[in-house]
């Protein structure tokens, strides 16, 4: 505070706030130096040598892990383009339409169906039934349908073993038709089964005929049903005109799988 | 106005002739007017910085409360106001409008009419854009303390004040370009161009994130991928313009020599502008998103290499031969911390912004540490740099206490040290623990605890530097700053300062 007295201030005088005189100027810019001015150095060499290393390591950078710069790659590092089966099936055909029946259904049942009855097609010992070799996946599709459509509880016997501890859910709210009988011709086709295509109109037929059905079947309801009872749609379906994916499902059959 | 009308004259050989065999008068001249120039920018400068220092204090108490929450959640937690999820956001926003775009606004105005050559005509408009602005501000931390907040990193202020906040912009903006404009002289200097890029590059980026999130909404995870584009962008293509453009500005002037190269200063502004648009997308590293997107993004920040080390060497060999400068000189060492940070912060960038790296160090607070770097060590020390250069031109006084200036430097220098360092380190260990399957999340979080506490002790030694240069300032503003002829050295003079003549 006592730098700041009267006294000093006047001896100063050169503070550009008491002043009138323009040319009085602030001591700060007083003493200013020059506005900065800018040389004319040229470049040195390791300065080109450090460029020229950024732009290989981000242009490899970008090389490595671009996911080959397509639209819906979300893996950095690539690899083949997405896998079609259009190779397989042969020419034409939307993209969408390429997967056969049995293919849509193996997606659906490792979403719905794999965890009881697992990937490999062979239950649980005790829990859950394999479908693998199994009587009623092989034989008619009507039970089949019954089981998927309305679910299934109290014990049954498969290939010999009971089981019972479990309890199918009815499917009949969660997948659609389409769905329904993607899975079953999957099913009916997969781990060495023998059973022939189960198409739509055949599980839609179904559906309507138990509507009123209350509860989940039990073995003595299945077991009144004909063992090679057919669905309503009737057995001509997969040879139906008109019917897509059941054409392109025959050849499916032939897949050797394990 | 034909180019071709325009005399070819070599950067800087006519001027310094004119002015090295002329007589004293030209000196004289040149005094006067910049004398003029600094009582023309006197008003709407000072009402920028004290409103840059009132938030920048606001938002030091709302960043002490954040990261005190993180420790001790139940402080205050039964006031909704003051919730965690409202006071980061809260802190940032002002942080990032109200104090580091306000101080860079009025050092940029400074600089413009400093390089320009020119007076700053109608003050008053620039006055109404910073009141526009502070209200701006002040809407949009009201809006998001009472839960208006948009969610998005950065834009979180509710678009009602976004709007004020483009309208104080545009007052502004148009403002720096008229003066632009009518600038006299023939040289454009470095400066300028940053800072003119920066005035052209702000609205572009919080235009676009605007528009893109809240005018005509981009779907799903597209908008992330536009919030993180337009944080990267804005600290680099804003702040970091600003900043680098008053480093090209304070260091040459307070040393006296001249800049070190015009080729190194034209490779670096041209490939800063070229590959720091690129970036953002690598803070989204195996987000949903397209892996080139990510990838071209971490590729710019492995190029954004070749503009930093251009400018650090540019700097650098300006310096050589001074660096005992910074003993003395305030403004000096506030702004070569600055851009030395600006290296590390870069190079930072580029590490933690590879694939293998981000792994450990995303969705940490490394990330956190990251932005402190840019905005603090770099941006905001840079700015304190040129607050300690222009203030005691437009007040008339020089600072007052030499020990508070050196309190200031080195409560925030041991302040953002420690805090970068916690957080950094603190980053890799809760990645580490994240990654690890074995651990619980709720172990991954226990890790970071005592990193969470020191980064509370370093946000302590802030707070204090701010309060210091609060009141310094506030010293300033209110003339009881000293009368002398001589600078506030940081230590007492001697020959080679003298010599100097800061």
């Amino acid at each position: 505070m006592n730098e700041n007295s009267p006294k000093r201030r006047v001896r100063q005088g050169m503070d550009y706030g008491e002043t009138e005189d323009v040319q009085q100027v602030h001591a700060a810019i007083q003493r200013e130096k020059r506005e900065p001015r800018v040389g004319l150095e040229p470049l040195s060499l390791w300065l080109i040598a450090i460029y020229g290393l950024a732009i290989f390591f981000g242009g490899a950078y970008l090389g490595r892990y671009s996911g080959n710069f397509s639209g819906d790659g979300l893996d950095p590092l690539g690899g083949a383009p997405r896998p079609t089966k259009s190779g397989a099936t042969g020419p034409g055909g939307a993209q969408t339409a390429e997967l056969s029946p049995a293919d849509r259904g193996k997606k659906i049942f490792s979403a719905n169906c794999a965890t009881c009855h697992q990937m490999s097609g062979t239950g649980v010992a005790g829990q859950y039934p394999p479908l693998a070799g199994s009587e009623y996946v092989n034989g008619g599709t009507r039970r089949l349908g019954m089981i998927v459509l309305k679910g299934l509880q109290g014990p049954l016997t498969v290939k010999g073993a009971t089981f019972g501890t479990a309890v199918m859910q009815p499917w009949e709210k969660t997948l659609t038709d389409a769905k329904i009988s993607d899975v079953l011709t999957f099913i009916r086709q997969e781990w060495g089964n023998k059973g022939g295509p189960v198409s739509p109109q055949q599980i839609a037929a179904l559906r309507k005929e138990l509507a009123n059905h209350p509860d989940s079947f039990t073995e003595p309801d299945l077991k009144a049903v004909p063992e090679d009872a057919e669905l309503p749609g009737g057995e001509p379906a997969a040879t139906k005109p008109g019917e897509p994916p059941n054409p392109a499902a025959s050849p499916a059959p032939s897949q050797p799988k394990a | 106005m034909n180019p071709a009308d325009v005399p070819l004259i070599a950067p800087d050989t006519a001027p310094i002739a004119t002015a090295v065999d002329s007589d004293v008068t030209i000196h004289d001249v040149e005094r006067v007017e910049r004398a003029l120039i600094d009582a023309s920018t006197r008003l709407p400068v000072l009402f920028f910085y004290g409103s840059a220092i009132f938030w920048l204090l606001l938002g030091t108490l709302l960043a002490g409360f954040t990261s005190f929450k993180l420790h001790s959640p139940e402080l205050l937690s039964d006031v909704s106001f003051l919730t965690w999820g409202r006071v980061r956001p809260a802190h940032m926003n002002v942080m990032v409008y109200g104090w580091a775009s306000m101080a860079g606004i009025g050092t940029a105005i400074w600089l413009m009419a400093r390089l320009c050559r020119t007076t700053l005509r109608h003050p008053l408009l620039l006055i109404g854009g910073a009141a526009f602005w502070n209200l701006g501000v002040l809407l949009g931390v009201g809006g998001i303390l009472v839960g208006d907040s948009t969610g998005y990193e950065w834009l979180e202020f509710p678009p009602y004040a976004a709007i004020v906040l483009f309208v104080a912009y545009s007052l502004v903006v148009s403002w720096a370009l008229l003066m632009f404009r009518f600038r006299r002289g023939d040289n454009i200097y470095i400066t300028q161009w940053y800072l003119l890029g920066a005035f052209l590059w702000f609205p572009w980026v919080y235009g676009a994130a605007q528009i893109m999130l809240f005018v005509v909404p981009v779907q799903g995870v597209m908008q992330e991928a536009v919030t993180w584009w337009f944080a990267n962008n804005l600290l680099f293509l804003w702040f970091g313009a600003i900043g680098l453009g008053t480093a090209y500005y304070m260091i040459p002037k307070v040393i006296g020599r001249p800049v070190y190269s015009y080729h190194l200063a034209a490779i670096g502004f041209w490939t800063y502008a070229l590959f720091a648009s690129w970036t953002g997308m690598q803070r989204l590293v195996d987000g949903p998103f397209p892996a080139w997107m990510i990838t071209a993004s971490i590729a710019a920040t492995i190029l954004t290499i070749i503009p930093v080390a251009t400018v650090g060497l540019n700097h650098h060999m300006t310096m050589r031969g001074y660096f005992g400068l910074l003993r003395y000189s305030p403004t000096l060492r506030f702004t070569v911390f600055g851009a030395i940070s600006y290296t590390v912060f870069s190079l930072v960038g580029v590490l933690i912004s590879l694939r293998s790296i981000a792994r450990y160090t995303q969705f940490t607070e490394a990330s956190i540490a990251y932005s402190h770097m840019g905005l603090y060590a770099f941006f905001t020390m840079v700015m304190f740099g040129s607050m300690y250069y222009i203030v005691p031109r437009l007040v008339g006084r020089e600072w007052r206490y030499a020990s508070l200036i050196k309190l200031h430097f080195w409560s925030s220098t041991y302040g953002v040290g420690l805090m970068v360092l916690m957080l950094l380190v603190g980053g890799f260990a809760q990645g580490s623990s994240m990654n690890d399957p074995s651990l619980a999340f709720s172990e991954s979080t226990q890790t970071i605890l005592p990193y969470l506490r020191g980064r509370s002790v370093s946000g302590l030694l802030l707070t204090v530097a701010h309060f210091i240069f609060a009141f310094h300032f506030g010293l300033m503003l209110f003339g009881l700053g000293r009368t002398a002829s001589v600078p506030t050295f940081l230590n007492p003079k001697e020959e080679e300062a003298l010599e100097a003549r800061l």
